[in-house]
């Protein structure tokens, strides 16, 4: 019978291939979420992000942080919160921040891009 | 023993991975709801072990969802963690003063999550 406290190398396997599985199901939607913020991104260097970009923004950056260290990009999840606390604030980020957040988006979309299977 | 858990999320990802972890590791069975009017119903009608209730949602969120929870008699006394990808010591406090058995963080590791809950709610 399986346990909760020793889970074993099979399961370990098991569950790292199925894993694999669900990364490539949901690759499609983590990065539209990643457009998003793209987007925004993009938005803020020109001065013109509006408080429904902002919004969407945070909530793409918050899905990301949540699930990325699941799959084991545990930086992914650093960068992404970053992402979510800049946009979280009420106001816009400054024009001049546009650089360094597009630098964040930029290895964010490289990271899950490049991912390697687990297994 | 072989338990029986509600995955309450709106996020299809994270409710299909925290499926796959509880299934594949610990073997128990797992009901998914991606909202929380859906969460209440199928709480109701399973009555799982235990409830894993995601905090933000559109329409009713974790908080709201877990109120009502409370007020039904059916579904009173089911433990209830939270989940949440919110690392602010302010919300942490608030998500603990509502009464929930514990509160659990985004990311997780799919390896340890059962025995996360099965130590939150004293399961051996």
């Amino acid at each position: 019978m399986k346990t909760t406290s020793q889970p074993g190398p099979h399961a370990d396997a098991a569950l790292s291939q199925a894993m694999d599985g669900l990364w490539v199901r949901f690759l499609p939607e983590l990065l539209e979420r990643v457009a998003v913020l793209e987007a925004a991104v993009q938005a803020v260097s020109k001065g013109k992000l509006t408080a429904k970009q902002r919004e969407a923004a945070q909530s793409a950056a918050h899905k990301l942080a949540g699930v990325l260290g699941t799959f084991g990009l545990t930086r992914g999840t650093v960068l992404a919160r970053e992402l979510e606390l800049t946009f979280a604030r009420e106001s816009s980020p400054r024009r001049d921040a546009g650089k360094k957040l597009a630098e964040i988006a930029a290895e964010l979309r490289a990271m899950i891009e490049s991912r390697k299977s687990s297994a | 023993m072989a338990r029986k858990i509600l995955i309450i999320d709106d996020e299809d990802d994270i409710r299909e991975v925290a499926a796959l972890s509880l299934e594949s590791v610990a073997g128990w069975e797992v009901i998914k709801a991606s909202s929380g009017a859906q969460g209440l119903a199928r709480a109701a009608e399973h009555q799982p072990d235990a409830i894993l209730l995601d905090v933000m949602m559109p329409g009713m969120d974790g908080p709201t969802t877990f109120r009502e929870l409370r007020k039904n008699q059916a579904t009173a006394g089911i433990p209830v963690l939270l989940l949440t990808a919110k690392v602010q010591g302010t919300d942490q406090r608030r998500f603990a003063d509502l009464g929930v058995e514990a509160v659990l963080f985004k990311p997780f590791d799919p390896m340890t999550l059962s025995k996360q809950i099965a130590t939150a709610l004293g399961w051996k």
